[in-house]
């Protein structure tokens, strides 16, 4: 084992230094400094923003909703809330060309609410388990 | 409002055990990105010390759709995996230098895997949908990145290894690696965490990038790219520039073998024996389409100039500011019999977008190394 880590840090640590290497080599100064500013953005974005946020949810939904609505409230967020990010690139038709009809070919909004009132389906059905699986065992899960 | 600490956490969600679990999945996803990533660099190549192989044709369909899936699916992965281990950001730095040195090590090798992670998966996402809003190179950003990301997380593993392996080989509902304080159920189980978090990975990468799969793509309701008008295109002959060029009657192809030389007209291609391939195109965003392609066999082609088997073949496109434009064609492909110089897909004449008047089209090949709009074949 203490073979292994050290072998597994160290192929690791080349792994980054040739990354690096890469990266500062093989462009200009001000692309690498926008790499640069993009790695720091990733961190803030997710931790100072996002990260916050689904905690405040969390913090919220705690308190104000029933065990069971939070059920499937947590289904809804972990099902929906990635695809939403994901799907932001083709929502905001960022990439777009006048004369390219075969990219970004599809009704993106309509989509996504599919799949949304998908995920709020899967949401409902899980909130309803909980209640129906918990009014008969009530007493013996306060028993435990 | 006071920042929190460590301890500000009680969810029993936020456990190595689930930390550990979907860190597996991720890390088989970064391993599959990695390696599949190389896979599409080195065929981008110019230069292939080892020329990749011509069969099976689907070969980089298959690598390269991958590439995008597990890219895809590594997203909502790592956006749960990142709130398991949230609290750990407001762990206390120890007071001592001996043992502040090691911390400060392990948490910069964090950071740094955390944000080539994000940007690494944001950039290849971003990529799939052609939008670009940064200045650098994506290909030479996200090909460095991918070693600095792959190596932090080789570096975590081995930090983490004990607690790892404990993790996974003991039940999800373990506490032994917990904090002490983490102990509050949330509204789903853990093993309900896993469910949702690997589903979401699946739904996502399914809807992002199942576009041009046959059968089921019409649904993949995210998609980039779609089978509805044929073949999708990636750069079309306006914005390359080429409608001119390749509309106009003084078009040549050129075959060039040392001193010996030919120029050939549209014409004289269609006077050629005609064969027929059924090959993929296979794009580096990830989607890919059949087609059945007809046109002249580049070995005929060669064999007009006399050149003899095994040579590289450099080809060029009308096309001249992109990088795509003058690309190597190894020996084996060359000499392969399905490779053609497209004059027709499915049945009807090339289109303007689709590379007219004559386009290479060779088996396991990615789309962008297969030129459009050829001008000139030289023999290497």
């Amino acid at each position: 084992m203490r073979k292994m880590r050290g072998g597994l840090i160290a192929v690791g640590t080349v792994g980054m230094a040739y990354g690096a290497w890469l990266l500062l080599s093989r462009q200009d100064l001000g692309q690498i400094v926008e790499v640069v500013l993009w790695l720091a953005a990733a961190v803030v974005v997710h931790d100072g923003i996002l990260a916050p946020a689904v905690l405040a949810l969390g913090w919220l939904g705690g308190r104000l909703l029933p065990r069971a609505v939070a059920r499937g409230a947590v289904t809804v967020l972990v099902l929906l809330g990635p695809t939403v990010l994901v799907a932001i690139p083709v929502l905001g038709r960022f990439g777009a060309k006048a004369d390219n009809p075969t990219l970004l070919d599809r009704d993106y909004t309509l989509g996504l609410l599919g799949f949304a009132v998908l995920c709020v389906c899967a949401g409902v059905a899980v909130a309803l388990g909980e209640l129906r699986s918990r009014q008969p065992t009530r007493a013996s899960v306060e028993e435990e | 409002m006071r920042i929190p600490s460590e301890d500000s956490f009680t969810s029993r969600l936020r456990s190595a055990a689930v930390a550990a679990r979907v860190g597996l999945w991720l890390g088989i996803c970064f391993g599959v990105t990695l390696a599949t990533g190389l896979i599409s660099h080195y065929a981008q190549g110019d230069s292939q010390p080892v020329p990749l192989p011509t069969n099976p044709s689907w070969f980089y369909q298959v690598t390269q759709g991958l590439h995008v899936v597990t890219g895809t699916a590594a997203i909502p992965l790592l956006l749960v995996k990142l709130w398991v281990v949230f609290p750990k950001l407001f762990q206390p730095v120890p007071r001592q230098v001996r043992e502040a040195l090691p911390t400060a090590l392990e948490r910069g090798s964090i950071a740094i895997l955390v944000s080539t992670s994000l940007v690494q998966l944001t950039t290849g996402l971003l990529n799939v949908a052609q939008w670009y809003p940064w200045g650098f190179s994506f290909r030479t950003t996200h090909y460095a990145l991918a070693f600095v990301a792959v190596g932090a997380l080789l570096v975590h593993i081995a930090v983490k290894l004990p607690v790892i392996r404990d993790a996974l080989t003991g039940d999800v509902d373990d506490t032994a690696h917990d904090r002490p304080n983490a102990r509050q159920a949330g509204p789903v189980s853990r093993r309900g965490v896993l469910v949702l978090a690997g589903t979401s990975a699946l739904a996502a990468a399914f809807l992002y990038t199942a576009g041009t799969v046959p059968g089921v793509g019409r649904i993949a309701a995210l998609s980039s790219r779609s089978r509805k008008h044929g073949i999708p295109i990636n750069r079309t002959a306006h914005s390359a520039r080429v409608v001119a060029g390749a509309s106009s009657s003084a078009y040549r192809l050129e075959l060039v073998h040392g001193a010996t030389s030919r120029a050939l007209s549209r014409e004289d291609l269609v006077a050629m024996e005609q064969r027929s391939s059924t090959l993929p195109i296979a794009c580096v965003e990830g989607w890919s389409a059949t087609g059945e392609w007809r046109g002249v066999r580049l070995r005929d082609l060669l064999d007009l100039v006399g050149a003899p088997t095994g040579r590289d073949v450099r080809i060029r496109s009308i096309q001249t500011f992109s990088a795509s434009a003058d690309t190597v064609l190894p020996a084996n492909f060359a000499d392969d019999a399905r490779t053609l110089m497209a004059l027709e897909l499915d049945g009807e004449t090339l289109s303007m977008d689709h590379g007219y008047p004559v386009r290479l089209i060779a088996p396991d090949r990615p789309g962008v190394m297969q030129t459009k709009w050829v001008s000139r074949i030289e023999v290497l």
